[in-house]
């Protein structure tokens, strides 16, 4: 069983895929790196509790990502979020950073190096114990319930 | 005898007769002499009017015009005691005293005055009369005001209101001694010439004082205005000019943007690929190749998508003469097959300025590869660098001229060659001078050109020289 579940919201198919599995070539069998099939998909699996990094690159032309960190950061706080995105601008940084993101690179970035970020961040902020936030039954993202 | 007495009596009679003919003649004499008198002083008070008319003709001043009118008035009236000219105020409504000539002052002026302005025409004042008028005052105002007892109340005086058609601009007044009458009727008509001349000259005087000034407000007012329609086109071609570049950036962001996934991916693949084969293996020159192109990919992105922030970090001490030294070795090559000759005069004094050099180098290449393009059948290339420096204690600039001998820019084209995507090259883009003059003005300079057709063109870019 792996020890640590990560999840990755990237709308670019093919960026996602090549995360995924750099990320899991990287990082080893202990890591269990996973696309999410949708932000909704993603915060089902957040809000039932078995995720320990979120890696969301915010698409400017949707909203459902941005609304995933947020729903993730207030909800979820404990869950690290790292914002790996293709989109990098002055504005992108603000908005992460009202959500209290702390955690933002910007592609391209090489595995190589994104692999220790994501490691350190596991080593330093895994949730020993899963939080519970608030009721789940009013919340969905971007309007549609999740599956 | 009878006879005798007869003629004696004839005789008496005779000289009776004689005597009242020699005392008719001496009569008649006289009237002819006064006559003569009388035509003579006409004469010359006709040809000092006329004198008066000419003076007051070609006086440019009010108060030389009142000046010489009171003189004038002084000798054209034998006899005045004192000659005083009034004029109103520009509401019309009070009176005040602008010239005086002779003995003094006399407050009965004012009255006399106010009386002369209403009246139509001149008119003339004996002692009744005169003292009518001024019994219209208070008689004590009168005694208390008046300093100069020996001429005033005056004996007789002359009005004349000073009118242009129906304005009243003031009036003329003169006073004959406190001893006799001294004017007469016929003075009128000369009081009256002299009072129209004298509004004419004034009137005139006055109209072009204010011709003056109205085109001197017309002349302000079109100097403000062209400034402010200046003003408002330099506000508009730089509203113009940033608005395309804010097209030009909002569309390399987000081209760069839309570029990083897949650049992200190729790179990431490419890496996951190292991995998997063995070290030897020699398709890892490949690999390294392909890593290698997309990195510069990626920096090519990046500078796309900071066109809009050059950073602070890199920017340093530069020097212009060496950008442009390296820009023209880069260019030798092109320059050698396009048969242009390059002619650098590069002033030793020019010093470090703190700039982007990378920039800078694209701005010197972007002008003299569009000089190189202006001179498709060979020809001069000139570049010219100099310290301009006004004064010792002046914040200095560097002058860059870049000169060639080619087509020239066409005159409609001028305008707009500092305009994004604004192009005469088939193959152009339109956005190489435009780039050019942002950086230049992203490091406080200028950037102008100067062309005729047919006789090439110069670009001249100001750059100041700053030490920080």
């Amino acid at each position: 069983m792996p020890a640590w579940q990560i999840y990755i919201v990237d709308d670019d198919p093919a960026a996602a895929m090549i995360t995924q599995r750099g990320l899991q070539t990287l990082l080893g069998e202990r890591f269990s790196v996973m696309v999410a099939s949708s932000p909704n998909a993603a915060w089902l699996a957040c809000a039932t509790g078995n995720v320990d990094l979120l890696i969301v690159d915010p698409n400017p032309h949707g909203n459902a990502a941005a609304s995933l960190v947020r729903a993730v950061r207030t909800f979820r706080p404990a869950i690290p979020v790292l914002v790996l995105t293709a989109y990098d601008s002055p504005g992108l940084r603000m908005k992460m950073r009202e959500f209290s993101v702390a955690r933002y690179v910007a592609k391209p970035i090489d595995l190589r190096e994104l692999a220790p970020i994501v490691h350190a961040i596991l080593h330093a902020e895994r949730p020993l114990v899963a939080t519970v936030g608030p009721s789940l039954t009013a919340l969905s993202v971007s309007g549609s319930s999740g599956k | 005898m009878s006879e005798l007495e007869q003629l004696h009596s004839h005789i008496r009679d005779l000289e009776e007769r004689l005597l009242v003919a020699e005392a008719h003649a001496a009569k008649l004499v006289a009237e002819a002499e006064q006559q003569r008198m009388r035509s003579l002083e006409l004469g010359a008070r006709l040809s000092a009017i006329l004198s008066i008319s000419a003076a007051l003709l070609i006086s440019r001043d009010v108060d030389a015009i009142v000046q010489l009118v009171v003189q004038e008035a002084m000798d054209l009236f034998p006899g005045t005691n004192a000659v005083q000219l009034f004029l109103l105020d520009h509401e019309g409504d009070r009176l005040s005293l602008r010239a005086a000539a002779a003995n003094g002052e006399c407050r009965c002026g004012h009255v006399l005055a106010e009386l002369a302005v209403l009246s139509p025409r001149a008119m003339l004042l004996t002692g009744p009369q005169l003292e009518t008028a001024l019994q219209c005052r208070n008689a004590a105002e009168l005694g208390l005001t008046c300093a100069a007892q020996e001429f005033c109340p005056p004996s007789n005086a002359l009005l004349g209101p000073l009118r242009v058609e129906s304005t009243r601009m003031g009036a003329i007044v003169l006073y004959g001694g406190p001893q006799a009458t001294l004017y007469h009727p016929r003075d009128l008509p000369f009081v009256q010439a002299l009072a129209d001349l004298t509004a004419v000259a004034i009137d005139e005087v006055l109209q072009r004082v204010r011709a003056t000034t109205l085109q001197r407000d017309l002349a302000l007012t079109q100097s403000l205005h062209a400034e402010a329609q200046a003003r408002l086109n330099t506000a508009q071609a730089q509203l113009l000019q940033s608005a395309k570049l804010a097209a030009v950036g909002e569309l390399s962001a987000s081209v760069a943007h839309e570029i990083n996934n897949p650049l992200y991916a190729a790179r990431n693949s490419l890496y996951l690929v190292e991995q998997d084969i063995a070290a030897d293996d020699p398709q890892h020159a490949f690999l390294a190749i392909a890593q290698q192109e997309l990195g510069r990919i990626a920096r090519i992105i990046t500078r796309m998508r900071d066109f809009y922030r050059p950073t602070k970090a890199e920017l340093a001490a530069t020097s212009v003469n060496t950008l442009l030294r390296e820009t023209l070795e880069l260019v030798q090559t092109h320059l050698r097959h396009g048969h242009i000759h390059a002619i650098a005069n590069l002033d030793p004094d020019v010093p470090f300025t703190v700039a982007h050099a990378d920039q800078l180098r694209q701005v010197f290449l972007n002008i003299i590869l569009n000089a190189c393009d202006a001179m498709p059948h060979g020809g001069d290339l000139q570049v010219t660098t100099q310290l301009l420096q006004t004064r010792p204690d002046a914040p200095a600039t560097i002058g860059i001229y870049i000169a060639d001998t080619g087509i020239g820019v066409p005159p409609e084209h001028l305008p707009h060659l500092f305009e994004p995507f604004y192009t005469s090259k088939a193959q152009g883009t339109g956005l190489g001078l435009a780039i050019s003059a942002h950086i230049v003005t992203q490091h406080s300079g200028r950037i102008t050109v100067e062309s005729e057709q047919g006789q090439g063109a110069t670009f001249t870019i100001l750059l100041p020289v700053n030490g920080d």
